[in-house]
């Protein structure tokens, strides 16, 4: 139970408190309502590219770092196809520090032609290393482009191709940031040993003089209902051939999302899921097979993904992992599977729920969802699911109709 | 009264740390259980610490995949059954092999420990290795080495280490394909009752913990099944190589992997924890300077950074970096310049006041919650510390000098004394 108190300026910045006294520490995380998705589809990766250029000052402090660790404070950030979420980590007694840094960059950024060539290349090199020089790097690259024909989910955060990166201008940047970086495009949540009193005097303090935008999010398409089963076949210097088949399923906030995440948990979480016991150790088939959610607030993919083993045709390895599927839409999953995936998820809850960091985050996220409250109804969501409402999500996601495929096979031939 | 932003608000410096001591519980059986209690959910982590890391091995590979293959199977249970058991309540069972140890560890909810324990008495009883499992095993580990050996990041690793310790000693030496496939059963079973049936080296346990917890542990880990085993110190003797400059061609690559670096002492040496301020300074945070240099201010690479890795016997330092092949050289010149101020010129009061007020900040976040506070209690027992090294450490990090920290970085960043280690596709 993540206790919580949740209060609005008039700016339009929500604002969200949990006090933790077991910790020295208070995290400031301020998550932007802005990620890939809502960019120019000629303009990818600028959501995650502007997340650098965050960290490069701003208009009233030349060196967000430095002053950061002078208060003997870490912070980094991350993208997603959703958001962009900034976090801070300070001693409790310096906290003050954290809102000065965090609401002056809100106020505005340090424009510099200088900064944002750096960061160019920053990210190009980090496109490289871990997109390009990566066996398998560039899997997301190829996967998803095959799933997505009009949702901006199409392009990975990372962007399309480096030259959207190489293309991005200063004027770019300006009109980002005055698009989605106001406080009526955000939420801040601290998290720590920061009482609630000192926690408003703070943030109206440094936060409420920071006026609000208008701003437009330019509407995207819906991903229309994928009606053909699509594939794909690369060849790339790689050991092992590998498989990659994405299934659409259900948005965050769908009823049916908690069942579609325990049906993958079924099959592919530990060494007791089907595929690891059938597929890899069985029958041998894969050196590796796990299935996953991409885990996006709108419609995303429940991805399998196996690197067969050497001398396994891509054939028999695929009708392997179809087989194991179609088990699911036929049989109802034994009561015993159903009741570890539970018991399960409450453990990852409960141990998630330990840092500060990870409540701030999770608060967070649940405001963008709609509703703060997820962080405390999201295991009972869990515990709710049925035999039946797993089996009839499994006939409704997994169907060849609804799946795209790639085939990323070795060039190598060895004779081992 | 308008709020001036140009004004830093009052920071306060750390002065002393507050850090939860582990408590000594002795079971019934004389075997050590250190407690840290220090959780809100009820959540509990459980290392049982064995003498069976690959410094006692006889062969590649034995300590390694016997760790691997505890829970793959019993005369009881199929590994298969021992995964569904534990998973059913939830836990999350781990082993972890390192060159002097086996760390096997359990994660559960308190209230499911009572249930999960007994297997893991089962698993430290009667594991049988079966040879078909042993064989899949070999199967995929060898085809994930091939993957590795791929990455141009695992592979300057290996051949770094290899050069720095040397390739047939304990922190130099790495499984080769046939090390793999020579590996059978009768060596793992000889290893398990050699190394984990003669006693457990201690336990830590971590988390929610009550007096009905220590009791649940004793019952499973208290009886004459289990004694203690702690061995007499290893015999080890540090033998570094001649500095080299190794290129590896990997034609197919966009980007190179470059390490360079040196062997080191480790935490119980009087020099390591100013040394571990130089390194920050040096790379060891997002505001050192080949950080700043190499990525903020040139933008030659997504990451840069230099590390101290410690071992109970033996430690190297490096500096790692991924960059375009082409951008190569001007990057390791930048990185030797780097080494040379260090050397040369005095680190200034307030480069250095911020590196020392980032450590001790990390060092704090460090010590936050239960897992962390194992963590660092680990660590003691490694090199054999009490926690007054830690206490000490915060003195230590506020009264280093600029003086001296040009001092350590004459002694121990001199270029001669270093090893560079380059692949890629172009030979620098």
């Amino acid at each position: 139970m993540i206790k919580y108190n949740q209060f609005q300026l008039a700016n339009g910045l929500h604002v969200i408190h949990h006090f933790d006294d077991s910790t020295q520490l208070c995290v400031l995380n301020m998550l932007y309502n802005v990620g890939s998705k809502h960019e120019n589809p000629d303009k990818t990766g600028f959501a995650h590219l502007f997340e650098h250029l965050m960290f490069g000052g701003s208009i009233n402090i030349e060196e967000f770092d430095t002053v950061l660790q002078d208060a003997s404070g870490d912070s980094n950030a991350f993208t997603s196809n959703d958001i962009t979420n900034y976090y801070l980590t300070l001693p409790a007694n310096n906290i003050e520090t954290g809102f000065w840094l965090e609401s002056d960059r809100m106020l505005s950024l340090d424009f510099s032609q200088e900064s944002l060539d750096i960061q160019r290349n920053v990210v190009i090199e980090e496109f490289k290393e871990r997109y390009l020089n990566q066996p398998y790097g560039d899997v997301w690259l190829k996967i998803l482009p095959l799933a997505y024909k009009v949702h901006p989910y199409r392009w990975p955060t990372i962007g399309k191709e480096i030259s959207h990166i190489e293309n991005a201008t200063l004027d770019d940047v300006k009109t980002f940031f005055k698009n989605f970086y106001c406080p009526n495009n955000a939420v801040l949540v601290l998290a720590g040993n920061l009482d609630l009193e000192t926690c408003k005097i703070l943030v109206s303090k440094w936060f409420a003089p920071i006026p609000s935008q208008n701003f437009v999010k330019t509407a995207y398409g819906k991903e229309p209902k994928q009606t053909e089963a699509r594939t794909d076949t690369v060849y790339a210097d790689v050991p092992l051939d590998m498989i990659v088949k994405a299934y659409h399923m259900p948005s965050r906030t769908d009823e049916n999302y908690f069942a579609a995440d325990m049906l993958t948990d079924i099959l592919g979480a530990g060494k007791s899921s089907r595929f690891y016991v059938e597929l890899v150790k069985n029958k041998n088939l894969f050196s590796e097979l796990d299935a996953y959610i991409s885990g996006d607030v709108e419609a995303g993919l429940l991805m399998i993904e196996g690197k067969l083993s050497k001398g396994v045709s891509m054939e028999n390895a695929e009708n392997a992992i179809l087989s194991i599927l179609e088990d699911f839409k036929h049989n109802s999953v034994r009561e015993i599977e159903l009741t570890k995936i539970k018991n399960k998820s409450e453990t990852n809850i409960r141990f998630n729920d330990m840092t500060v960091l990870n409540k701030a985050m999770k608060l967070a996220y649940a405001w963008v969802l709609g509703d703060v409250e997820l962080v405390n109804t999201e295991a009972d969501s869990y515990l709710k699911v049925t035999e039946t409402e797993i089996k009839n999500i499994a006939n409704q996601i997994l169907v060849p109709t609804n799946c795209s495929t790639l085939y990323y096979l070795s060039k190598q031939h060895d004779t081992k | 009264m308008t709020l001036n932003r140009k004004v830093s608000p009052d920071v306060v410096e750390i002065k002393s740390i507050n850090i939860k001591e582990a408590q000594e519980n002795i079971l019934s059986n004389s075997i050590k259980l250190y407690t840290i209690n220090a959780s809100n959910e009820e959540v509990i982590k459980i290392d049982l610490i064995f003498d069976a890391g690959s410094n006692v091995q006889k062969f590649k590979s034995e300590a390694n995949f016997t760790s691997k293959m505890l829970s793959e199977g019993t005369s009881k249970y199929s590994a298969a059954e021992l995964a569904e058991k534990l998973d059913f309540y939830g836990a999350y069972f781990q082993t972890k092999n390192t060159t002097e140890e086996a760390i096997i560890t359990l994660y559960c909810l308190n209230k499911h420990l009572y249930n999960c324990l007994p297997f893991i008495v089962e698993i430290l009883t009667d594991s049988i290795f079966p040879v078909k499992d042993l064989d899949i095993l070999k199967k995929n580990t060898i085809q994930n080495l091939k993957v590795n050996e791929e990455r141009n990041s695992y592979l300057v690793r290996r051949i770094f280490n290899q050069a720095i310790f040397g390739e047939n000693t304990l922190y130099g030496s790495y499984s080769n394909i046939t090390d793999i496939e020579s590996i059978c059963q009768e060596q793992l079973t000889d290893f398990y009752k050699t190394h984990y049936q003669k006693g457990i080296k201690y336990i830590l346990a971590s988390g929610y913990i009550n007096k009905e917890t220590i009791k649940i542990i004793n019952t499973n880990f208290g009886s004459n099944t289990f004694r203690v085993y702690d061995n007499i110190a290893y015999d080890y003797v540090a033998k570094y190589g001649t500095p080299a400059d190794l290129y590896i061609e990997k034609s197919n690559s966009v980007q190179s992997a470059i390490r360079i670096g040196r062997g080191l002492f480790n935490r119980n040496h009087p020099d390591f924890r100013e040394m571990q301020l130089l390194n920050l300074i040096l790379g060891g945070y997002f505001g050192s300077r080949l950080m700043k240099n190499i990525r903020e201010e040139k933008g030659l690479t997504y990451g840069i950074y230099s590390a101290i890795e410690a071992y109970p016997y033996d430690a190297c330092w490096y500096i790692d970096t991924e960059m375009n092949n082409d951008l190569c050289e001007t990057g390791i010149k930048e990185i030797y310049i780097e080494l040379a101020r260090l050397r040369d010129e005095l680190i200034e009061e307030k480069e250095l006041k911020t590196a020392k007020n980032y450590l001790l900040g990390s060092f704090l976040r460090s010590i936050d919650g239960p897992f962390s506070l194992a963590d660092r209690f680990k660590i003691l027992k490694d090199f054999d510390l009490k926690y007054q090294y830690f206490h000490e450490f915060i003195e230590i990090i506020k009264n280093t000098s600029a003086e001296r920290l040009k001092e350590l970085a004459n002694l121990y960043f001199k270029e001669e004394d270093l090893t560079r280690v380059v692949v890629g596709a172009k030979k620098y």
